[in-house]
C-alpha cells in the first residue's frame, strides 16, 4: 500500500493548457508533476499540476504572472 | 451469548464449531466466535447469510477477530452437511506491455504525455500487475532521459518486474543507458504475455 499524502493539483480547462504549464514549470525548474486528474476532483481536462502544498504558492504565482490560467487548485490526500 | 474459541483452527473448523454451537441453542441467541483470520470471518459471514442469521465482526488485533452471529427464532436450523471450505480466489497475474513511447494514436506529443500519465496512475492501483514489458519504441521508457523513470524504479521497488526487449535496447543504440529493471528476450517476453490472465496494452 503506497503512503498517502496532502498535496495540491492545479487543474486547467484544457489538455493543451495542462501541457503548456508543464512546459513553463519545468523550464522554471518549479517543483511538481504533470498527472492525470485525480478522480475526487472534477474540473475541465484530465491532466493537473502536482506539487507539494509548501509550494503552493510559488507555483500558484508562477503560473498567474506567466498567463497560464489554472482552472481550479486543490489540496487532496494522495 | 455463547463464545467459540477458533484461535489457530484451519477451515473449516471455525464454521464446524459455530455450527454445533447454534445447533445447541434453546432460542434466540447471540454465538460469538473468535477466529484469527480474515478468510475465517468470510466464511461466517456466508454461514450468517446461509441461515438467515444477523452478522457483524470487528478486527480486535494483528491476528484476532470476534464475529457475531445473532441467531433468530426464525434462524434456519443447520442441517447435517459437511460445510464447504472457501479458498479465495487466486491473485490474477496482470502484464503490461508497453509497445511505444506514446499511447493510443494521434499527436505524438499527446501520447507521450497520456503514457507518462499511465504508467503514474499504474502505482495508484491497489493490485499492482506481475511485470512490466517495454519493446520497440517503448524501449525509450526504461532509459536514460525518461520522465517515467521515477515511477518506473518506483514500481519496481514494491515488487513489480521491469523488463526490456534487449534486441529493441541494442536497435536503437539505448543498450547502455537502460536505467531500471533487466533486459529480456523474445522467448521471455513471449512467455510472459502467454502466462498472464490479462495484458494491459495502453
Amino acid at each position: 500500500m503506497r503512503e498517502r499524502k496532502p498535496r495540491l493539483f492545479f487543474s486547467f480547462a484544457a489538455t493543451a493548457a495542462a501541457m503548456e504549464a508543464e512546459r513553463l514549470c519545468r523550464e522554471a525548474g518549479l517543483p511538481g508533476r504533470l498527472v492525470p486528474v485525480p478522480r475526487q476532483i472534477t474540473a475541465g481536462c484530465g491532466l493537473a499540476w502536482m506539487t507539494e502544498p509548501a509550494e503552493g504558492e510559488r507555483v500558484r504565482a508562477f503560473l498567474t504572472e506567466r498567463g497560464a490560467a489554472y482552472q481550479d487548485c486543490v489540496l487532496l490526500d494522495f | 451469548m455463547i463464545t467459540v474459541n477458533a484461535m489457530g483452527d484451519a477451515c473449516p473448523l471455525p464454521v464446524v464449531k459455530t455450527l454445533n454451537a447454534i445447533k445447541g441453542l434453546r432460542g434466540p441467541e447471540c454465538v460469538e466466535t473468535l477466529v484469527d483470520n480474515p478468510t475465517a470471518v468470510e466464511n461466517l459471514r456466508r454461514l450468517a447469510q446461509s441461515r438467515g442469521c444477523s452478522f457483524s465482526s470487528e478486527k480486535r488485533g494483528e491476528a484476532e477477530y470476534r464475529v457475531l452471529l445473532g441467531v433468530s427464532a426464525e434462524a434456519e436450523l443447520p442441517a447435517e452437511e459437511a460445510p464447504a471450505c472457501y479458498i479465495p480466489p487466486a491473485k490474477k497475474r496482470v502484464v503490461v506491455a508497453v509497445t511505444a513511447d506514446h499511447m493510443g494514436e494521434g499527436d505524438p506529443k499527446l501520447g507521450r504525455t497520456l503514457l507518462k500519465g499511465f504508467l503514474f496512475a499504474l502505482g495508484q492501483l491497489e493490485e499492482l500487475p506481475a511485470v512490466i514489458l517495454f519493446y520497440n519504441g517503448g524501449a525509450a521508457l526504461s532509459c536514460e532521459g525518461s520522465e517515467s523513470l521515477e515511477d518506473l524504479k518506483a514500481l519496481e521497488g514494491r515488487g513489480v518486474e521491469i523488463l526490456t526487449c534487449g534486441t529493441c535496447l541494442n536497435f536503437y543504440g539505448l543498450s547502455e543507458k537502460l536505467r531500471v529493471g533487466g533486459v529480456t528476450n523474445m522467448y521471455s517476453i513471449v512467455e510472459t504475455l502467454a502466462g498472464a490472465d490479462l495484458v494491459l496494452r495502453p
